[in-house]
């Protein structure tokens, strides 16, 4: 019985009795006679390694995938009283005029790119930053951490309690030096980068954890050479860090990106997409015109717009990143 | 001389960004140990108050307890599994001379499943796991979680494995040991870092992750902590802001103790030397 | 190998497409055919119940907090003497009416008794979520508030029922009466001597009023009441959009006023503020201001007119809670019957004393619970003369758009007419 057929086939219980032998399976995979070049050995490691997590992946994504792209062409609503009926490209240009959308689309792209830039320089920073400390390194790393850990309700509500106009801590630091309380969250100038300082808040920590583990991977032996040619700390971090964790760093920023464009919870619990609008994202839209009254046609729709987006926004990453395997051939 | 004010400069950046990070989390534990007259209006900065009154609430009223079962059940399963599959995968695409056909696919796809919105996603996954008639289990949103983290590990290891020279793989070969040696005993432990890292923000997400939690949950018994948490935000009565802080508390404690044990891999000791250039 | 994982891959494409598929082909007429099927298939179930001692088992998709309390507190009772088991799932507004409505789409349903918000009840009836339990023999009782069935009832006030008043719930104007005092003002029964009474509270360096002006549900509900009693609505009888009509933009304007004299806070610090005097006067749920220990701020009956002379209408808006068995209940006689229970009499005073509130007029007038919470006497007086909100199935779009709107108003982004123009808009096109 295929052990990965077993485990996507949701029965846990089966799979840690399994697991050993499929292990062993992809292990021995060294020929009768010795000799490790052998083909047949070749081809096996590959497909045994990656079956488990592309056969879930596929399993469990295609469906919906599927699903939300056909339907995106229909006005099927899920507890609708009649059959839903084709009607084309007519949810995307309904999408694509509604100005609710395109402010939201507007707002979700500023954040992100705001939001993206800030947590990489910033997790960056305190990567560096806690990469150099001697003593307490440990116990640093666990406090920096915390944002990240948190619940997100309780993130977020945290806030809304620091930046209430009635009394919130944040208003009376302001008072004790002399200024005047600000109503973070209901005032258009500010709302929007008031999520934005919570966000920054929160995932940087995320961003810093990366970049840490990218530094860790810096070989010693080239910021000796750099050293020995007479080269300061800003020159080493330019010609020696900075291209090794390049490949890290971009990633980072990407799934960042990614992460940041959905945008929901926060603006959910703190402004519901106020005031004016200002705070509505891509994903809330989705949430509040289509899936909420489970309008699968035209949340579908929507989310498939979504999509076509971030890939536009990641294009030139994934780009990068299939032109440099070329020539290794795939 | 220019050491000792590099240091000063480091150690005062270092408490600055402890003041930024730490002040809100000391404001959710500060309120959570309050008495409860003592969270409604005007909260002075130092608590007035001391009372567990709040946990008390957490852990006798509502299911709280249960809930943190849950969580560390779901959550250590799907992050095992991801882990586990994510980083045989990652190596596979990481290392060309495999020749690994669904290359360009694979990536391509796990990127895809990325991206999409869960929002919009979640409910064609429910339509097939009630025709798979499991909501009334675990399994969905432990499947769900494996789904979510699975495209980052593969991601972010793909990366981190194409960043390890392969002289010492190249090396282990010729001395004629398997694939499957080499990445189990050589590569792994050298990518330690990652995997911890990776690790940890895959136990985070799934830890934190509300939305295929609600969506999938039939029953009271099967609740997350964030879930639970959440009832606590009602739109139609006050904010219960002592037991959410509390469960804030709670919440965090199991993360904190992975993150402890997990990161002591996060220190690189084998990659500095082991290529000689 | 490559041929094996071509295979395997190919198996789970077919495996992930066939489980949809097979789910999905049954889903649109599903909410029918499951009404049907319930009732033939509980005649099945009763006679197989008496043959077998297993307790039948009853699950409630509730609101979480209070309700789940309640329901809680007095389920014990019931599950003796039917032998069953009753088990509570409470989860938040957003998500509970997302799990009702994904679950009314399967043929077995999971849920026995579903709670809904007094606005969903149109979306639901016409999703046909909810059995007609006057189809099932239930008669009605004089003993609910009037207005409280009245939700209830498809179409409203005049239909069969489909949901009784689980919990009742209708908006007060709160005031701080050490500060009104201390203005030396009267509680104001027409809005102009609220802004009045703002205007000198706002002299004397506190805020006036607090308006909820948050965008969406929020600062719909809360500006609704003035709407109102200016003579306005969201529609006409002939469902006419007339947001912009010239109640409407006196009204907003009037809201405008009310928020230069006072601030725009979010519910916790409303409650907080006017509780401890540092504002004035909002509107408000008794069940922020209101528990077992005690009224936080003082209330009385929203003013229904703009001013002295003007013509009064009732203002108040009411926000209850129903319940309803599932047209998909595996138990349907069953949960009638708990439902029943549920919002007795017995239930209902029993309930009072962990946070719910009653919706019949013997409970709200009991003298025991009087003594204990004097405010269900304005509650019972404020739920007669209530108005509802629009009864569309629409309701959760049209909020969205007005609520979009009215917080561009609050903000100043946006004029007052060009605000309301844009509203009108936007519901048209909703509701076409």
């Amino acid at each position: 019985m295929d052990p990965a057929r077993a485990a996507a086939g949701g029965e846990i219980p089966a799979l840690p009795r399994l697991l050993p032998d499929y292990l062993r399976l992809c292990m021995n995979s060294v020929s009768r006679e010795g000799d490790p070049m052998k083909k047949n050995t070749e081809r096996f490691f590959p497909y045994g390694m990656t079956l488990p997590a592309l056969f879930i992946l596929l399993c469990l994504s295609l469906f919906p995938i599927l699903y939300l792209l056909f339907y995106s062409f229909t006005d099927f609503r899920l507890l609708g009283k009649t059959h839903p009926s084709f009607i084309g490209f007519q949810n995307y240009a309904r999408i694509l005029r509604d100005p609710y959308f395109l402010q939201s689309l507007r707002n979700t792209v500023l954040f992100t790119v705001l939001a993206v830039l800030s947590e990489t320089i910033l997790g960056l920073l305190m990567a560096l930053l806690i990469n150099g400390v001697r003593f307490g390194a440990k116990v640093l790393r666990i406090l920096v951490l915390l944002p990240t850990l948190l619940p997100g309700v309780t993130a977020a509500l945290t806030w809304q309690l620091m930046l209430s106009n009635n009394y919130g801590v944040i208003n009376k630091m302001l008072a004790a030096l002399g200024a005047a309380p600000v109503n973070w969250l209901m005032e258009t100038r500010t709302a929007f980068y008031a999520i934005l300082f919570i966000d920054i808040w929160q995932f940087s920590p995320f961003a810093f954890l990366l970049l840490y583990a990218a530094l860790q991977t810096v070989p010693e032996s080239q910021y000796e050479a750099a050293q020995m040619d007479g080269a300061g700390s800003l020159q080493q971090f330019f010609y020696v860090t900075l291209p090794n964790i390049r490949p890290a760093l971009l990633l980072t920023a990407m799934l960042r990106t990614i992460d940041t464009f959905r945008l929901f919870d926060k603006v959910n619990i703190l402004t519901k997409g106020g005031p004016a609008n200002s705070t509505a994202t891509i994903t809330q839209y989705i949430y509040l015109n289509g899936i909420r009254s489970l309008k699968i046609g035209y949340g579908g729709a929507a989310s498939i717009l979504m999509t076509v987006f971030v890939l536009a926004l990641s294009f030139l990453y994934l780009a990068r990143t299939f032109h440099k395997r070329k020539p290794a051939g795939f | 001389m220019r050491k000792r004010h590099r240091s000063i400069l480091r150690g005062i950046l270092i408490v600055l960004l402890l003041i930024w990070t730490l002040f809100p989390i000391y404001w959710m534990v500060s309120l959570s140990v309050r008495d409860q007259s003592e969270l409604m209006g005007d909260k002075p900065f130092w608590p007035q108050s001391f009372s567990l009154s709040h946990f008390q609430e957490l852990f006798e009223k509502s299911d709280f307890p249960r809930a943190v079962g849950n969580s560390l059940e779901v959550t250590l399963i799907s992050t095992a599994a991801a882990l586990l599959f994510g980083l045989m995968c990652a190596y596979v695409l990481a290392r060309t001379r495999f020749h690994f056909r669904f290359r360009g696919p694979a990536l391509v796809w796990s990127f895809l499943v990325r991206i999409l919105p869960p929002i919009a996603f979640a409910l064609p996954l429910y339509i097939m796991m009630n025709a798979a008639d499991l909501l009334n289990t675990k399994i969905p949103v432990i499947l769900a979680h494996i789904l979510m983290n699975l495209p980052f590990v593969i991601w972010f290891m793909m990366v981190s494995f194409e960043g390890m020279p392969e002289e010492i793989e190249e090396s282990a070969r010729i001395d004629g040991a398997s694939e499957g040696k080499i990445f189990w005993s050589i590569v792994l432990p050298v990518s330690a870092p990652g995997i911890a890292a990776v690790s940890i923000l895959s136990f985070m997400t799934s830890w934190n992750e509300y939305l295929y939690g609600v969506i999938f949950v039939q029953r009271p018994q099967n609740f997350t902590i964030p879930i639970s948490l959440s009832t606590f935000n009602s739109e139609q009565e006050l904010t219960h802001w002592g037991a959410l802080m509390a469960g804030g508390v709670v919440s965090m404690l199991p993360i904190v103790l992975f993150v402890i044990f997990t990161q002591r891999f996060l220190i690189q000791g084998l990659s500095g030397g082991a290529v000689k250039e | 190998m490559k041929k094996l994982t071509s295979i395997l891959i190919l198996a789970a494409m077919l495996l992930s497409v066939f489980s949809g598929c097979s789910n999905t082909g049954s889903v649109s007429s599903k909410a029918e055919a499951g009404a049907a099927a319930g009732e033939s298939s509980s005649e099945k179930q009763q006679s197989s119940e008496a043959e077998n001692t297993e307790p039948a088992k009853l699950t409630i998709i509730a609101r979480g907090g209070s309700h789940v309390d309640v329901i809680n507190a007095v389920k014990g009772k019931f599950e003796e003497e039917n032998n069953c088991k009753i088990e509570v799932l409470g989860l938040e507004s957003d998500e509970l009416k997302q799990k009702i409505q994904l679950d009314a789409a399967n043929q077995k349903g999971a849920y026995d008794l579903a709670m809904s918000d007094d606005p969903w009840m149109p979306e639901f009836a016409d999703s046909k979520i909810f059995k007609d339990l006057s189809k099932m023999g239930y008669e009605g009782d004089s003993d609910f508030v009037e207005k409280c069935l009245d939700i209830g009832k498809v179409p409203y006030g005049t239909g069969d029922v489909y949901a009784l008043p689980f919990a009742g719930n209708v908006q007060f104007f709160f005031y701080n009466k050490a500060l009104l005092q201390q203005l030396k003002a009267e509680v104001p029964t027409d809005w102009a001597s609220v802004l009045k009474i703002a205007k000198a509270a706002k002299a004397s360096g506190k805020v006036g009023y607090v308006i909820r002006g948050q965008q969406g549900n929020p600062v719909v509900t809360d500006y609704l009441p003035i709407l109102w009693a200016y003579g306005g609505d969201v529609f006409d009888k002939d469902w006419n959009v007339t947001v912009d009509s010239q109640a409407g933009k006196d009204s907003l304007n009037f809201y405008l006023e009310l928020l230069k004299n006072g601030a725009n806070y979010e519910k916790d610090d409303i409650v907080a503020a006017v509780k401890d005097g540092s504002a004035a006067m909002s509107l408000g749920w008794p069940s922020w201001y209101i528990s077992s220990k005690g009224a936080a701020a003082a209330y009385a009956v929203i003013p229904g007119k703009k001013d002295s002379s003007s013509k009064e209408y009732p203002a108040a808006e009411i926000g209850n809670w129903m319940m309803g068995v599932t047209a998909n209940s595996q138990n349907p006689e069953l949960a009638m019957k708990l439902l029943i229970y549920l919002t007795s009499a017995e239930a209902q005073k029993a309930g009072a004393d962990v946070g719910g509130v009653p919706t019949r007029t013997s409970v709200l007038t009991d003298p025991d619970l009087l003594k204990k919470y004097p405010y269900f006497k304005e509650l019972l007086e404020g739920t007669k003369s209530s108005v509802v909100r629009p009864r569309t199935p629409k309701w959760s779009d049209v909020e969205n758009a007005y609520g979009t709107e009215l917080s561009n108003a609050v903000a100043g982004s946006k004029s007052v007419d060009q605000a309301l123009a844009d509203a009108k808009t936007a519901i048209e096109k909703i509701m076409k």
